[in-house]
């Protein structure tokens, strides 16, 4: 749905652009072009790697991890997991269902949501080429010390 | 050569570990390769809309107005501009990179850009309707309600933490002139010149294998007259 109002607008301010200037319109689309390539080859080997780990990683054994004893190991684990994957929504929210149907806590479900995509160890060399180290490390360290900060606030409000 | 393998590193290890797994554990491959080519599907449909309207934006949209409306001295106005730019774009993280550092090119503050790719990770409109759908209405609110305040806090403490000067830097230890080299492009690594990015269009300068006259970017704004996209020299 959004992805479908992002090409639209695109399509729409391409249109915009060519009837304003042929020639900037051109070079828009060349600028874009090398950005697609650059981004697509970048992020493609990532996305085969984080997809040989999510195979590797049973949905089973992120239950046991996630649904375990200790509430608090279990925050923590759901964060860690979150960092180290990237998964699409689609993905993530049935998953946290399943999670949640064999007694995961909703604060480690929150904890895992907001790192899985806040937090990235598998975008970082992306980050790190377009962003450099140091905003890099604090952004990703940042957001995962918050990612657990906002699970704390949910187990307190829910 | 060199080059060629070092862009192609991430793939290269792909490929070898995938080879290993095909010739090991042939179910874990397939599952391993349905995953990627949903992942690959997503990245299709998103990241073309968002790279074009990041690429008009470079050409058409002036620093001042990006200045004004997300700059360092935009205050809250900016703030939930940014938060609203994030949450209704679509598309994971990685799809952020390249659009938001054009906003931080053209003068948006280091603040807003975190806010901007915090929200675009975390708050995402149509995401929220499929949270409630499987989590349950106080659940995705009340995770939206806290987030909200965390991201502007985010935003803020990067801001205090990293210098504008420190990003868009990989290696600190590279020789002096290049780096001034480097300084002085625009960093959207957009590769028009033929190198991977920016950095190694600089090195490539250095060491006399191109000219400046090749940043097609920079090329551009001597064109508008010396109206600055990349860094500015403040």
């Amino acid at each position: 749905m959004a992805t479908l109002i992002m090409i639209i607008l695109a399509v729409g301010f391409l249109f915009f652009s060519i009837v304003k200037s042929r020639k900037k319109t051109k070079e828009s689309v060349l600028i874009a072009k090398k950005l697609f390539l650059n981004t697509f080859i970048e992020v493609a080997g990532v996305m085969a790697l984080v997809g040989l780990v999510l195979a590797l990683l049973p949905p089973d054994l992120i239950k046991q991890l996630l649904g375990g004893e200790s509430k608090i190991l279990s925050t923590i684990y759901g964060a860690l997991i979150g960092t180290v994957t990237i998964m699409p929504a689609f993905i993530a929210f049935p998953l946290s269902k399943s999670l949640y149907m064999s007694g995961a806590h909703l604060v480690t479900i929150a904890a895992f949501l907001t790192t899985l995509t806040m937090v990235g160890v598998a975008t970082y060399p992306i980050e790190l080429r377009q962003f450099g180290r140091k905003f890099t490390l604090v952004r990703n360290g940042i957001s995962f010390i918050m990612a657990l900060v906002i699970a704390l606030g949910m187990g307190i409000l829910l | 050569m060199k080059k060629i393998i070092k862009k192609y590193k991430i793939i290269l290890i792909a490929v070898v570990l995938y080879a290993v797994v095909f010739i090991f554990k042939r179910d874990i491959f397939l599952t391993a390769v349905s995953i990627t080519w949903d992942f690959l599907l997503e990245m299709l449909q998103v990241l073309p809309p968002v790279l074009v309207i990041t690429a008009l934006i470079t050409v058409w949209v002036p620093s001042e107005i990006i200045k004004r409306g997300l700059g360092d001295t935009s205050g809250i106005k900016g703030k939930l501009l940014s938060l609203f730019i994030g949450s209704i774009s679509a598309g994971p993280i990685y799809a952020a990179f390249p659009a938001v550092i054009v906003l931080f090119k053209k003068g948006a503050s280091v603040s807003n850009m975190v806010i901007i790719l915090s929200s675009w990770a975390v708050i995402k409109v149509p995401m929220i309707l499929v949270e409630i759908n499987f989590l349950g209405l106080g659940f995705a609110f009340t995770r939206v309600a806290l987030t909200i305040p965390a991201i502007l806090i985010m935003g803020f403490l990067v801001e205090k933490l990293v210098k504008r000067e420190n990003i868009g830097e990989k290696t600190r230890d590279s020789v002096k002139s290049v780096k001034d080299i480097f300084s002085r492009l625009p960093n959207l690594n957009c590769g028009a010149c033929n190198y991977s990015d920016c950095r190694s269009f600089a090195e490539g300068v250095f060491q006399g294998e191109a000219t400046m006259k090749q940043c097609v970017i920079l090329q551009k704004q001597i064109q508008n007259g010396g109206q600055t996209i990349g860094r500015e020299t403040n």
